[in-house]
């Protein structure tokens, strides 16, 4: 009896050469048909020209001194030297936010502390001068910058800690380091190496991101109410809302700040004077209020009525189908647009020059034009300057496309 | 019986409509109350400062230039007229800007979902750049680029025919009205009409005929043909009614005569507000054309329809329905940005109204302005709604 093998297949062939590892990667994104092939020909050598002219740019002619020797009026403008050690203790707490997020939350929090980290690293060992030209910066600067590891590490801890780590705490912790960092900044009267720095002496990127994260702050609650408000069968409520939200969406942000300038001291009873970074701060936080309102409202037009009416039917009252089945499902939708709306919100802070403030733009092209020996740096500046604002916008909308990704937006 | 009894209707405080109109009231005296409070304020003040107001002063010279004008413009004219100048300016930046950032954002959001790696990567990091940098960052940037450049001979010469440099600005060839240019519009005007009814009838033809009459090829060619009709018939009466003006250097400083030039402020501000829309609007059309399920363009392809017929029948009327709403709202980005021509000094409506208020009272100027704005953006959404209406999915 002849045995029967099972037949085997033969061992199935590699597959051919150009079609897998760079050559078939290259065959497929680069030369995929004539057009693309000669778009990649035609278009390579350009980009390698570029980038090469760029590059060889950036470490010959260009000269850096004009940042290295200024960093603190960058940072934080012409807020007295004297007083500096204020505006660090308040980024010391700043990094136990970041260090916290970062054990809560894991994935994108966590690079984003990382990245964080390393930055402030560099900060602290570069070589570079602090008050002007040709003078060190001081030791216990650098102590308080690389400190912000500390913090950090702190944060983590109490991430970690499963007693702390708490959505709540998080958020609490989150205001009260803003509302001292604001005391810290402004001083305490009586107290002695607190005394009042006005907040028309604060400046540099410091004030971009406080005047930002206050602006986002305020300008969500705010938001929230004129989106309900426009909504609302209550027909005085609803033209108000309107009123409002067109005229500041219809109107440029810099027409705004002039008229904080001019027309709201004179509304502002005599004996109650705000100063004018209080009223572009406000200015920019309804003018953010405005476009939020309309996302937010955006969200709510796109969830199904069926979610109020079954909650209705559930007999919940009016306040909390709005307050826990509608508003929760709107905003999550809408986090793409609400982020969008916080970055267009850190970029438009760069125009409160307007009022004579010296944020890092305008700390920058003060500098320029105030020396003589870096009058041809305006371009270096620039792109210091631009390299800044890039570094938070790009983290901001990359945080967002995580969360969103997490949240399941645009999956159910 | 006695549930009649004890039923008392709804307690006065929890009737809704009682709620709803008590909330009204409330509300509505609040806001009346809080402007009543910050108008007495302003008035006050404005009495106790002496501080003018109103608009009599729109009726006196203005009696300070204004750099760079589409209207004509004397510094005799008054404030009324001045506003509509710098008005008219504005308007001209918004309409170039999104024409042109329109363009440039649909090929850059092209390009993202092209199958070539290299120009999709270009394109991405084109957009992530300049999308997450502040405006006014980059309209500076171009500012000292453009005032960095050398003199008229010595700068940017395109063809002998386009030129960029530090004192003139960006000069190019502009067609000069040579003779009776008016008239000759007037024809271009009617041959355009002419196209219209041609694009309908043909229209028509092909829902009756069911044969392909290309209404858009024939309308095109009647416009292009009454236009050349009527070029040659001027040019056999005497003169061409348009001819090309290039620009050429001319005296000691080399100011190109001829052409049309426009001051580095203006090209600054153009180049700055189309680059940094564009890179908006090229995410737009990437997102609204990814947003066409493949099924669509698989299914027409089955049916027969080639690659062009499928992006012009099929995907892009669905992608078009994404795209709008959120285009008109860059649009109307773009004519506010344009009041960062301050900072770079281009005579726009902000910069004339911020030097208007050194001679005239500021708080009126402001709200002039704020109503021109306002205009505008009503303007751009009616027209951008209107539109979205007409290419909505009605369900036909």
């Amino acid at each position: 009896m002849a045995t029967v093998e099972a037949w085997q297949p033969a061992p199935s062939l590699p597959p051919p050469r150009t079609e897998t590892g760079w050559i078939g990667w290259a065959k497929a994104n680069l030369f995929g048909n004539w057009l693309s092939g000669l778009v990649t020909v035609v278009t390579v050598p350009i980009i390698l020209w570029a980038v090469w002219s760029m590059v060889s740019w950036l470490v010959g002619p260009a000269d850096w001194t004009v940042i290295t020797s200024r960093p603190q009026q960058y940072a934080i403008g012409l807020y007295p030297t004297e007083h500096a050690w204020r505006p660090l203790i308040g980024w010391l707490l700043v990094s136990i936010l970041f260090g916290m997020a970062a054990a809560m939350w894991g994935g994108a929090a966590r690079r984003i502390a990382i990245g964080y980290g390393v930055v402030t690293v560099l900060l602290g060992v570069l070589p570079y001068g602090m008050f002007h030209e040709g003078v060190v910066m001081p030791w216990w600067v650098r102590a308080f910058i690389l400190g912000n590891l500390l913090t950090l590490g702190i944060g983590y801890l109490l991430g970690s800690n499963a007693k702390t780590a708490r959505p709540r705490n998080f958020v609490l912790g989150g205001i009260a380091i803003y509302v001292l960092l604001l005391l810290i900044l402004n001083g305490i009267p009586g107290v002695p190496g607190m005394e009042e720095v006005a907040p028309r002496k604060w400046g540099g990127l410091m004030l971009n991101l406080i005047l930002a994260v206050s602006g986002i702050f305020f300008a969500f609650p705010i938001g929230i109410l004129l989106a309900l408000g426009r909504r609302s069968s209550l027909p005085v409520v609803k033209v108000l809302c309107v009123v409002f939200i067109e005229v500041f969406r219809g109107v440029p942000l810099i027409t705004l700040l002039f008229m904080s300038q001019v027309l709201v001291p004179l509304a502002l009873p005599a004996n109650f004077p705000v100063d004018s970074v209080t009223r572009a701060a406000i200015v920019i936080t309804l003018f953010s209020a405005a476009y939020t309102a309309e996302n937010i409202r955006g969200g709510l037009q796109g969830l199904h009525p069926g979610q109020a009416e079954a909650a209705r039917a559930l007999g919940l009252p009016g306040w909390q189908v709005t307050m826990l089945i509608q508003l929760p499902q709107a905003i999550r939708n809408v986090i793409p647009a609400i982020v969008g709306q916080f970055i267009a919100l850190f970029k438009d802070t760069s125009l409160v020059y307007i009022v004579g403030m010296l944020d890092i733009l305008e700390m920058g092209r003060s500098i320029v034009q105030g020396n003589v020996q870096f009058t041809d740096n305006g371009r270096e500046n620039l792109i210091f300057v631009a390299v800044v604002f890039w570094l938070f916008t790009y983290t901001m909308s990359y945080a967002s496309r995580r969360v969103e990704r997490r949240l399941g937006v645009g999956r159910r | 019986m006695r549930l009649s009894l004890t039923y008392q209707g709804i307690p006065i405080w929890r009737h809704s409509r009682i709620l709803s109109w008590t909330a009204q009231i409330v509300s509505g005296i609040l806001v009346v109350a809080a402007v009543a409070f910050f108008l007495s304020n302003v008035s006050s003040a404005m009495v106790q400062r002496d501080i003018p107001f109103g608009f009599s002063f729109l009726n006196r010279e203005y009696s300070t230039p204004i750099s760079e004008h589409l209207l004509p413009y004397e510094e005799s004219d008054t404030f009324a007229y001045a506003f509509l100048v710098a008005a008219t300016n504005t308007l001209m930046v918004s309409v170039v800007g999104v024409i042109l950032a329109t363009m440039l954002g649909i090929i850059v959001g092209a390009v993202q979902l092209s199958g070539n790696w290299v120009i999709s990567k270009v394109a991405t990091v084109y957009v992530e750049v300049f999308r997450n940098v502040p405006l006014l960052v980059q309209l500076i940037f171009w500012y000292i680029l453009l005032l960095g450049l050398p003199p008229v001979r010595e700068g940017i010469i395109l063809f002998n025919a386009i030129y960029l440099n530090n004192n003139a600005g960006l000069s190019f060839p502009w067609p000069e009205g040579q003779q009776r240019p008016g008239l000759w519009l007037l024809c271009v005007v009617l041959a355009i009409a002419l196209g219209i009814v041609t694009k309908m009838l043909l229209e028509r033809r092909e829902e009756r005929t069911g044969r392909p009459s290309c209404p858009w090829l024939g309308a095109i060619g009647v416009v292009i043909a009454g236009s050349f009709v009527a070029w040659l018939v001027w040019v056999a009466i005497g003169d061409a009614p348009y001819v090309m003006s290039v620009p050429e250097p001319a005296g000691r400083f080399g100011h190109p005569v001829g052409g049309y030039t426009i001051s580095i402020e203006l090209t600054a501000l153009l180049v700055g507000l189309i680059i940094y829309t564009a890179a908006f609007i090229a995410e737009i059309v990437r997102g609204g054309l990814q947003s066409v399920s493949r099924g669509q363009g698989e299914a027409s392809r089955s049916l027969g329809l080639g690659t062009m017929q499928t992006l012009r029948f099929v995907t892009f009327p669905q992608a078009l329905r994404v795209i709008v709403p959120p285009m008109i709202s860059q649009y109307l980005n773009l004519t506010k940005n344009s009041s960062l021509a301050l900072a770079i000094g281009y005579a726009d409506l902000t910069s004339v109204a911020k030097t208007m208020t050194q001679t005239a009272p500021a708080v009126t100027i402001f709200l002039i302005i704020m109503g021109i704005y306002l205009l505008y953006s009503l303007t751009y959404s009616l027209i951008g709604n209107l539109y979205n209406r007409h290419i909505q999915f009605t369900g036909g």
